[in-house]
């Protein structure tokens, strides 16, 4: 009997180790599926599968910041500024698309660059260079905006953000497209190896001839690139860039790298926390949840999924320990 | 006094404790008397630091009992100890540096009176306190300003304050000096006097003869004996510890010294180290000697370019380096061991094969991909040639013991094909088995062309590994010391003769 029971108890405490949100996203889409009605539609799925690119986007470059030590707060009105700035550029200046979402990324790259510049060799700590940046630019957006929506994009721009290729929403193939070039870097590449590195220990990183500051700039750099896709997609979505667009989005990428536990550097587990807090709102939704109640909720899930984490680092710490 | 009449303090009886997987002791005694000195030795995972996790109340044993003072006792947390009067002094201090001496020593039990803080009466218990154990300290000094030696001591005082019966100390001469390790041993006397019971943990055998009157000896889990140190030799020792006879401590050095393969030149950092030149030669062991403070371990990180240079010029088989960085340094072909290898040498969290490759990734990249077939091979052959002992290559290294992450810290190194190896202090806090096997890897180093710099504080480790010694006082050579070498003329160009 006990035998048994101990059997079951580790098959899923492994069960858990292995798979950790997911297991919390397939128990939480089947209890979703039971106690709603339209959860199950395809409207619904798509509809769940479209909301989370944007935040899947900017937590991909979230994931690079965190796994390197850092933190970056400017991501969100960093989201509202591109966002405007490319539309602007269509709108304003008359580019064609394709340029106006170069030149957006680019900048964004460029003030990731800047940011990870000034943490690594100023050394300003990254909480404080990036609240200072998400400070300037939440009045940036305004002026350059004069505080109005720039609207009537086009149809080549919007169908980024809109568009389907046969079933799959066009945002959903930029999302899967990023992750998979995601992974590649974190899994297979010097560089991907030394975020990890640097993140866990950077004075040993150094010293494997690893350049600390190099890579805490790039971090931020493609912080800065996540950004900015997760901005053109959104303006494209919306169909304008809205100054007011991007709230709480540097937040919601964080939560999403935080839920989905980044601890052994897997990017899927990003992916795993956007899916988490997606079908949360998505479920509140449909039960009519008040949006205020949404975000209490919300907030009580980041904290328990990262002490969850935690508990299960300190668990695999102490049952291999002589 | 009659020592056999003497009630024993405290007394461990058939303690036995398993882990997962891992009977961690099994029916292990041990008996201290108060106003004794205790040794607890074994080599890592012994169990000695499980046993000492079970005297203080940070695990809790399976079966066996706890006698303190004639009376069962059960320990549940490691207050219930604290509260008996057990005190532990670990490796890593536990003191606030932004406090003084006298808070930190009474801290959680600082004088009040109206819940106001007594702050004289706080310090003049305090110095009180520090005179009568001989501890030469201003209670008033903060603590971060003290050294590590000083601060141990501190913590000693806090121990006393509390009214300790049993003090233990876990390694805790591992980085003080040797004078200051004197410092230590004459309190420790003093506690002696008191009637505290002193159980001291230690990898160095002369410390042992130097300090106990008895010790215990562990071996996987199991209690060897209890034997009188005096009674014992060197060698009896070490072959109760590791099973079987060490015929020899070091093994033998045999090889050809070929051309000069590094030369520095006049190196100086602007701040300890003036002038500073050697050459090195292929299949070579050099040591450093010096006393700690003299710049031995500043030399070695410009060297390898963790410091700036202010001067001088570093030549590797001919080739001047040009730039000033690690990455630099390791593309020329130098490795470098630290001290700390907790802090500086590895990613703790991460497997064996990550910190294996970390240094030459490059080497496991095959169509510009890591290649985790490549990766474990390589890991896969260290683990076997450096004899590294570990379930997997998969195995985070903070579980590994110290003597086998410094094997991880080596075969990073060997695998980045480094002709110039620097190694500083690299047996610390390893113990005697694996202390030969690094010798025996140094020594395979050297015989394959290989130059190896050996930083160590161990007088006499030094004295049997090496080809040539040269000392350092004050951030320069004081001077050169060849074969053979006499332990007299090196201790009188360390400190000035």
């Amino acid at each position: 009997m006990s035998v048994l029971r101990i059997k079951a108890r580790k098959g899923a405490v492994s069960i858990w180790n292995n798979m950790g949100v997911w297991l919390i996203n397939i128990i939480l889409l089947i209890a979703l599926s039971f106690t709603t009605d339209n959860f199950l539609t395809s409207t619904n799925i798509v509809n769940v599968v479209r909301q989370i690119c944007v935040n899947g986007i900017i937590a991909l470059g979230a994931t690079f910041v965190v796994l390197g030590g850092e933190i970056d707060l400017s991501q969100g009105p960093m989201v509202a500024v591109l966002g405007c700035i490319c539309a602007k550029l269509m709108m304003e200046s008359g580019m064609n698309y394709i340029p106006a979402i170069i030149i957006t990324i680019f900048i964004g790259m460029a003030m990731g660059t800047m940011c990870g510049l000034i943490v690594s060799f100023l050394h300003v700590p990254s909480f404080i260079t990036t609240l200072g940046l998400q400070y300037a630019l939440t009045g940036i957006v305004l002026l350059i905006t004069n505080s109005q929506p720039i609207s009537g994009l086009s149809e080549q721009f919007t169908f980024l953000g809109r568009g389907y290729l046969g079933p799959i929403p066009v945002p959903t193939i930029i999302l899967a497209v990023v992750y998979i070039i995601g992974a590649y870097f974190i899994k297979f590449t010097e560089f991907g190896r030394s975020v990890l590195a640097v993140g866990e220990n950077a004075k040993a990183a150094e010293m494997s001839g690893i350049s600390v500051s190099k890579i805490k700039t790039l971090i931020f750099s493609i912080a800065g690139l996540g950004t900015a896709l997760g901005a053109v997609v959104l303006a494209a979505r919306l169909g304008s860039g809205q100054p007011s667009s991007g709230t709480g989005a540097s937040l919601q990428a964080l939560a999403a790298v935080y839920v989905g536990g980044t601890s052994g550097g897997k990017v899927t587990n990003t992916l795993a926390g956007v899916l988490l807090i997606g079908l949360i709102n998505n479920g509140l939704n449909l039960m009519a949840v008040d949006s205020a109640w949404q975000d209490v909720t919300l907030g009580i899930i980041i904290v328990c999924a990262v002490a969850l984490d935690v508990i299960k680092a300190m668990r695999a710490a102490t049952s291999v320990k002589k | 006094m009659n020592h056999s009449d003497r009630k024993y303090i405290l007394e461990l009886k058939n303690i036995s404790k398993s882990f997962p997987g891992v009977k961690a002791l099994s029916n292990v005694n041990l008996s201290v008397q108060a106003g004794e000195v205790h040794a607890l030795i074994g080599e890592n995972g012994a169990g000695k630091s499980t046993l000492m996790k079970i005297l203080s109340g940070v695990y809790k044993k399976d079966t066996g009992t706890i006698v303190f003072d004639e009376e069962e006792r059960n320990f549940v947390t490691p207050r219930d100890a604290q509260a008996l009067g057990i005190a532990i002094i670990h490796q890593e201090l536990n003191l606030f540096n932004n406090l003084t001496v006298a808070e930190n020593i009474y801290i959680g039990n600082i004088p009040r009176k109206l819940n106001t803080i007594q702050w004289g009466e706080l310090y003049k218990k305090a110095q009180d306190l520090l005179n009568s154990h001989g501890i030469l300290l201003d209670s008033h000094t903060r603590v971060g300003t003290l050294s590590l030696a000083q601060q141990q001591m501190v913590e000693i005082a806090k121990a006393i304050s509390k009214r300790a019966r049993v003090v233990i100390m876990d390694e805790p001469t591992s980085s003080l000096t040797s004078r200051e390790r004197d410092i230590l041993f004459a309190i420790i006397r003093t506690l002696k006097e008191k009637g505290v019971a002193v159980i001291y943990i230690s990898h160095k055998l002369e410390e042992i003869f130097a300090i106990t009157t008895k010790l215990t000896v562990l071996r996987d889990g199991q209690c060897i004996g209890t034997y009188n140190t005096k009674d014992m030799t060197k060698e009896d020792l070490i072959a109760k510890m590791i099973g079987r006879k060490l015929t020899k401590q070091f093994p033998p050095r045999n090889v050809e010294i070929g051309e000069i393969i590094f030369e520095a030149i006049g190196l100086d950092d602007g701040k300890k180290l003036h002038n500073v030149s050697f050459q090195l030669h292929a299949g070579e062991v050099l040591r450093f000697a010096g006393i700690v403070g003299s710049g031995r371990t500043e030399t070695m990180r410009l060297i390898f370019g963790a410091d700036k240079r202010l001067a001088g010029e570093l030549v590797v088989r001919g080739k001047k380096l040009k730039r000033n960085s690690p990455r630099n340094s390791i593309d020329n072909h130098i490795g470098f061991v630290t001290e700390n290898r907790k802090e500086e040498g590895l990613i703790l969290p991460f497997a064996i094969k990550f910190n294996n490759t970390i240094v030459a990734m490059r080497k496991i990249k095959k169509y510009r991909m890591i290649n985790m077939a490549m990766e474990n091979s390589v890991a896969s052959k260290y683990v076997k040639d450096l004899n590294i002992v570990t379930p997997s290559i998969d195995q985070k290294v903070k579980l590994l013991s110290g003597g086998n992450q410094q094997k991880v810290v080596l075969a990073k190194w060997l695998f980045s094909d480094s002709d110039v190896i620097i190694l500083d202090e690299p047996t610390r806090g390893i113990d005697v088995g694996a202390k030969l096997e690094i010798y025996e890897i140094i020594n395979d180093l050297a015989a394959k062309g290989r130059g190896v710099i050996v930083v160590s504080s161990e007088m006499e480790e030094v004295m049997g590994v090496c080809d040539r010694i040269l000392v350092m006082r004050e951030g320069r050579i004081a001077g050169e010391v060849l074969p053979p070498f006499s332990q007299e003329k090196i201790v009188s160009l360390a400190v000035g003769g």
